[in-house]
């Protein structure tokens, strides 16, 4: 019996202090956890977040570390958890994709610490959640840019739309949709494609026999630079206009200057495409800390962290402190003039670029600026 | 030797269970709290799954549809009616559980890679709908505000409360799963997954037996999935995603297949393995797969056995010393009347007939291919005749499923040895003996068949290290196991030594003696003049003659079929 | 004319499928075990592509990689064989799963890491034209993927049907018991089956990363695919692997066209479904017969 209990005891020990070792130690200085995806199907995206939020981290004396979120809601939400253990967590950078937003939301309002994000699913900032701050346009300021370039500037009788069933498609869809109609024009063919779908040649027929007049497209990097190789192709000389998948410098170089011609994205903004000094250092930068072109998402996220940080030296302490200071100031920020429309949504205008030279640098043919009127 | 393993194993189970209640209340933060709550949802899912992939040892790909089906009923009807977890979690699991039983007739007839694939298809089907019918579902967002769990007044908090929660549902999962796979099932179980032909004949019924299984795991899938939204308070596509089934399987094959403390350590190993190694940034999940990898080929059956050393605990296994009841008879006699079976254009069986008495053996000789196995085949019921039926007491056999032939008191051997490697002699007979449900106590029956078959120094011996001589005996053993009045040996002393024919002529004789109606199919002369009182020859699907054994091998029709072939 | 330029992209796409198929098939008959890094593998011939392609001149013909990624990919599936398969050959064949899936998660991880998660494009396989041929557009890579996907699968039956070796192999794939007796080295033709299996998953994905790109996260929806085509066709068949790929490529582009591609993807599984309910052993599989 003895000899079991002590083998009982001893045992427990053990694994006890096995299981203890996760537990992280806290430091002294103000902290963002970076909550992004760098695995999985979105991590391009996420990993655009990440070195946004690092550039504007780095030389701070905000202490910040990067934890996966890969592209489930549970993973976001152990990740958040787990950067909760630290103290002093001021606010944290959230991650892109809608669904893993979603779970966070709860969470966030539990814990009472504001979430900084890019993600463009327009629910999120729907559900009442003061933590919510979105750097970058929601789909209902780059969608409704979308549709009016299409129908405004193109003259779009009949537009189609191509969207991606995951949440960042279907969000968009949805709003497209909403928009298009409100202008008059009601989209003549609507399609979800999954993210594996490879050939779009069946997608493409049918929108030509739906004879369509611009195409808008609302997929993930890859599937935007497949549809337009392949409408190309086959001949589909019908304009179109993509999300803002197109714009990053990665899908771009997924296809020949010569299929890229012509076409158009929106955006909030587009980093490359601006001449002016203060955008140049910030792309140098980048370039130089990542070895890669700096995209929107970097730079919302950049912005973003700098409004948090602005916060910090504008006074603010604590999570409480920077949720009110971003509720309540504008921010001139790298890319455009932040404000809240009191539901987190802090960037009120977009872009349409297009790819017209014969680089791969697309330019700003339109913008669209404080489309809700918050400013 | 079992009894001071299973001391041990028990002193590791509550060290290992106290452990984990320390760790949890007074070391744990809330992001621990949480990755254990998390584990505690695999544990009841991977509980599950132990039924149809570990003991049925069918690999069903529809684990994570049950989990998503689970997921998604709490999801809908907590969110959007805002009805309480006492109706949504039971509504997850019956409706998990009736999905199961739908597909399960289509479904469970399939053989291995045939039903994963459409226990896979049916996975992904619902997954496709669940991302496009976002009117219902909220597509690929899916639907935030899933309510947390309320029991009366009482919210169960997230963090301890919730773990403490979720591991009691775990607890009262292992308590299901421990009182469903008591040991005699456990072992009919492994009859049924080793030896699948061979099961119906000893009582088994393979259908019945994986149905039961399927459903059990698709209940635990559909709590597990519904505790799960619970836990991330949103239920998106994921939940239906391969990646859950998955982790799944992987978190089955890691921890174990079949014992109930493997689910607990796969869940917990793989939950906490990816957070273990964060600090490696983008390299993490490559860290992951080098250790899963480690594990497996250290551990290729799980981490469970190496922690706990004992065997499938048996309560039959206690010997019960002395204590010797020789097998009491039900008497008829076996009738086959006109059998035909086609394979194809190949004609097995054409019309043969024949009787065998209670106390009788009868020898069945024949060149291959005669029909002696098909005849076999027909008479317990592993086949279906084409024409002609088989009798005992008047009752017609051949209606009745292979199971209930053996039920009936109609025993087998096969030709190929149909013993599980990994079951002790005991254990094989005592499931046959069980499974047959033998009127006399089980232990009994066992000790007197054992002791028939002059087995009793093996009875603890695991059957993959028997030599031939000893299988073939312990086949008997475990066929008489169920008191059959009727017993059909198929090539029982074919590669055996002079000393162990002799040892199943006496079995056998034995037998007929306490009134045993035998069927002894053979080729080997010597043994069959030894043991049998009539003998019966086969050609091309017929009995061409039967009589004494001395009358039938002098008959000139029996002498061309057979030893012209033999002579070839 | 439409149909028939839909009729050549399944074709082309199939093809490259088919190939991740009977890769998948090599294995399974050189060894009985599921190996469910293959997807991985496909993806990883992509990026050997990508990375051999960038050590050359730009404006190279991808055809000329093919070589490069057939030994490279051959020799992943060795390192499958001797991490993931050899030290516990002898073990329950599920173990076997894991280990595979252990090492698809330290491919796709490693990859992300070391090439970012960005899709990647290899170059087209001779050009990126388009021919007219009756009235029909035709693109080049469509063609030479079919081409190359043709020739490979005959050199592999040339080889099978042929070779000594390749007797061995098949002799193994029958009756592994009678061929160990028979003095054939298991061994030797287990590492083939996954060099040969792993090359041809590699080659494929030499095939569809120019056109349909390739990026880390790609293998767990090939794995799906081969497996759908594996077992649909006939488990261990390597005719039916093929025409289980070009099913599924007839689905993907040609009922999609009629159709949505989510209804697509729905009737394929209910389509897998159905024919299980009425050939419960596969298109070309063979019954199992009862002998006891």
């Amino acid at each position: 019996m003895l000899p079991g209990l002590r083998r009982i005891g001893l045992a427990t020990a053990i694994i006890t202090a096995g299981l203890s070792l996760v537990t992280t130690a806290a430091a002294d200085s103000l902290r963002i956890p970076v909550l992004v995806p760098i695995t999985g199907f979105l991590s391009l995206e996420g990993t655009s977040q990440k070195n946004g939020a690092e550039l504007a981290l780095d030389g701070s004396d905000v202490a910040f570390d990067v934890a996966d979120t890969a592209t489930s809601p549970e993973v976001a939400v152990n990740a958040f958890e787990r950067a909760m253990n630290a103290k002093d967590v001021v606010s944290v950078v959230a991650p892109m994709l809608g669904t893993q937003m979603l779970a966070l939301i709860p969470l966030a309002d539990e814990f009472d610490v504001p979430m900084i994000t890019v993600s463009g699913t327009a629910r999120i900032t729907e559900l009442g959640s003061p933590n919510v701050f979105r750097f970058f346009p929601g789909d209902v300021v780059v969608k409704a840019a979308h549709a009016r370039y299409a129908v405004e500037e193109l003259g779009a009788k009949k537009p189609a739309i191509i969207s991606q069933t995951t949440a960042y498609g279907q969000s968009g869809r949805a709003e497209l949709d909403r928009n298009l109609r409100a202008l008059g024009q009601p989209p003549v063919f609507t399609e979800g494609l999954e993210v594996s779908v490879k050939d779009m040649l069946p997608v493409l027929s049918k929108v030509r026999d739906s004879g369509a007049d611009v195409l808008l497209l609302h997929l993930h990097s890859g599937p935007t630079a497949l549809v337009i190789r392949q409408a190309r192709a086959m001949g589909l000389d019908i304009p179109i206009v993509a999300g803002s998948a197109m714009h990053q410098p990665e899908t771009a170089a997924l296809l020949e200057s010569a299929e890229l011609l012509g076409g158009c994205a929106e955006s909030g903004w587009s980093p490359i495409s601006e001449t002016g000094p203060e955008f140049r250092a910030f792309a140098d930068a980048y370039r130089k800390s990542f070895n890669r072109e700096p995209d929107a998402f970097a730079l919302g996220q950049y912005d973003g962290v700098n409004m948090v940080l602005a916060a910090i030296r504008g006074g603010a302490r604590d999570a409480a402190g920077v949720r009110s200071w971003l509720e309540s100031n504008r921010y001139d920020g790298l890319a455009m003039t932040y404000a809240s429309d009191g539901k987190g949504n802090m960037a009120h205008s977009a872009v349409i670029l297009c790819y017209i030279g014969a680089d791969r640098v697309p330019q700003i043919v339109k913008r669209y600026r404080n489309v809700t009127g918050v400013l | 030797m079992t009894g001071m393993h299973l001391g041990r194993d028990r002193v590791t189970l509550i060290a290992g269970g106290v452990a984990l209640a320390v760790y949890a209340t007074l070391f744990a933060s809330s992001y621990d709290q949480r990755i254990l709550t998390l584990s505690g949802v695999y544990v009841i899912m991977v509980l599950g799954y132990q039924f149809i992939f570990g003991h049925s040892g069918a690999l069903s790909l529809a684990q994570g549809a049950f989990f998503g089906v689970g997921a998604y009923v709490t999801g809908i009807v907590g969110s959007q009616f805002g009805t309480g977890f006492l109706i949504t979690f039971p509504l997850s699991i019956a409706l998990a559980t009736l999905l199961a039983a739908i597909v399960a007739a289509p479904v469970l007839r399939l053989a291995s890679h045939y039903f994963a694939l459409a226990t896979l298809a049916l996975n992904q089907l619902l997954l496709v709908i669940a991302v496009n019918w976002e009117s219902v579902t909220g597509g690929a967002n899916g639907i935030p505000g899933v309510p947390p769990v309320i029991l009366f007044d009482w919210q169960v908090g997230r963090g301890l409360p919730l773990l403490v929660f979720v591991w009691a549902l775990a607890a009262a999962a292992m308590l299901i799963a421990h009182w469903q796979l008591r040991p005699s099932r456990v072992s009919s179980f492994t009859v049924m997954r080793e030896t699948p032909l061979a099961a119906p004949a000893f009582g088994i019924e393979p259908g019945l037996l994986r149905f039961r299984a399927f459903l059990f795991s698709a209940a635990f899938g559909g709590a597990a999935g519904a505790l799960f939204v619970h836990t991330n308070r949103v239920v998106s596509p994921e939940t239906l995603g391969f990646g859950i089934m998955v982790t799944c399987l992987t978190m089955t094959v890691v921890g174990g297949r079949f014992r109930i403390a493997g689910a607990v350590i796969g869940a917990l190993l793989l939950t906490h393995l990816p957070e273990w190694f964060r600090g490696l940034d983008e390299y993490y999940l490559v860290a992951v797969g080098f250790l899963l990898l480690a594990m497996v080929v250290f551990a290729p059956n799980g981490l469970a056995p190496l922690f706990l050393r004992a065997g499938e605990p048996s309560r039959l296994s206690k010997t019960i010393a002395g204590d010797i009841e020789p097998p009491a008879k039900s008497t008829a006699g076996l009738v086959i009347e006109g059998l035909s079976k086609r394979y194809g254009g190949v004609r097995a069986l054409d019309g043969a007939s024949l009787q065998v008495e209670p106390g009788e053996i009868v020898g069945l000789i024949g060149p291959n291919g005669a029909g002696k196995t098909t005849l076999a085949n027909l008479v317990t019921g592993i086949e279906r005749g084409d024409a002609g039926h088989v009798e005992r007491a008047s009752a017609n056999l051949s209606v009745l499923s292979a199971t209930a032939i053996a039920r009936s008191g109609i025993a087998r051997t096969f030709q190929t040895s149909q013993l599980p490697d990994e079951l002790t002699v005991r254990q094989v007979v005592s499931t046959a003996a069980v499974n047959l449900g033998s009127t006399a106590p089980a232990d009994k029956v066992v000790n007197g068949a054992l002791a028939l078959c002059k087995l009793s120094d093996d009875a603890d011996t695991h059957c993959g290290t028997l030599p031939h001589g000893v299988r073939r005996r312990v086949e008997i053993a475990r066929a008489i196991a169920g008191d059959p009045g009727v017993l059909v040996l198929d090539e029982p002393a074919a590669g055996l030594a002079d000393e162990e024919q002799r040892q199943v002529a006496d079995i056998c004789r034995a037998l007929a003696h306490a009134g045993t109606a035998i069927l002894l199919i053979d080729h080997n002369l010597e043994f069959l003049r030894t043991s049998v009182t009539r003998l019966a020859c086969m050609d091309a699907g017929r009995i061409i003659m039967e009589g004494p054994f001395d009358t039938v091998l002098a008959d000139p029709a029996v002498r061309a079929a057979y030893f012209g072939m033999a002579d070839q | 004319m439409f149909a028939a330029q839909l009729a050549l992209n399944a074709l082309a796409l199939g093809s490259a499928y088919a190939l991740v198929a009977i890769g998948f098939v090599l294995v399974l008959n050189a060894t009985t075990a599921v190996n469910f890094a293959h997807g991985e593998s496909v993806v990883a011939g992509g990026f050997a592509a990508v990375a051999i392609a960038g050590l050359l001149p730009a404006g190279i013909p991808g055809i000329v990689l093919l070589p490069g990624v057939l030994v490279v990919t051959a020799l992943l599936g060795l390192i499958i064989a001797g991490v993931a398969y050899l030290p516990i050959r002898s073990r329950p064949p599920v173990s076997v799963f894991v280990t595979t899936i252990a090492f698809g998660i330290i491919v796709t991880n490693g990859l992300n890491a070391v090439f970012g998660a960005a899709p990647r494009t290899a170059p087209a396989l001779v050009g990126s034209g388009a021919v007219e041929f009756l009235g029909v557009t035709v693109s080049l890579q469509s063609l030479a993927i079919i081409a190359t996907a043709a020739l490979l699968i005959g050199a592999l039956a040339f080889v099978l049907q042929r070779t000594q070796l390749g007797r061995q192999f098949r002799a193994c794939s029958q009756d592994p018991e009678m061929a160990r007796a028979l003095g054939i080295r298991l061994v030797r033709i287990t590492l083939l089956g996954f060099a040969l299996g792993t090359a041809f998953a590699g080659a494929a994905g030499l095939l569809l990363a120019h056109q349909f790109f390739v990026s880390p996260s790609d293998g767990g929806i090939l794995i799906l695919k081969a497996y759908i085509a594996v077992v649909i066709g006939g488990w261990g068949s390597l005719r039916g692997a093929s025409v289980g790929a070009l099913l599924i490529a007839v689905f993907e582009v040609g009922v999609a066209s009629v159709s949505s591609q989510p209804v697509a993807e729905a009737m394929l599984y209910i389509a897998v479904l159905l024919v299980l309910f009425v050939r419960p052993e596969g298109v070309f599989g063979e019954p199992q017969r009862v002998r006891a």
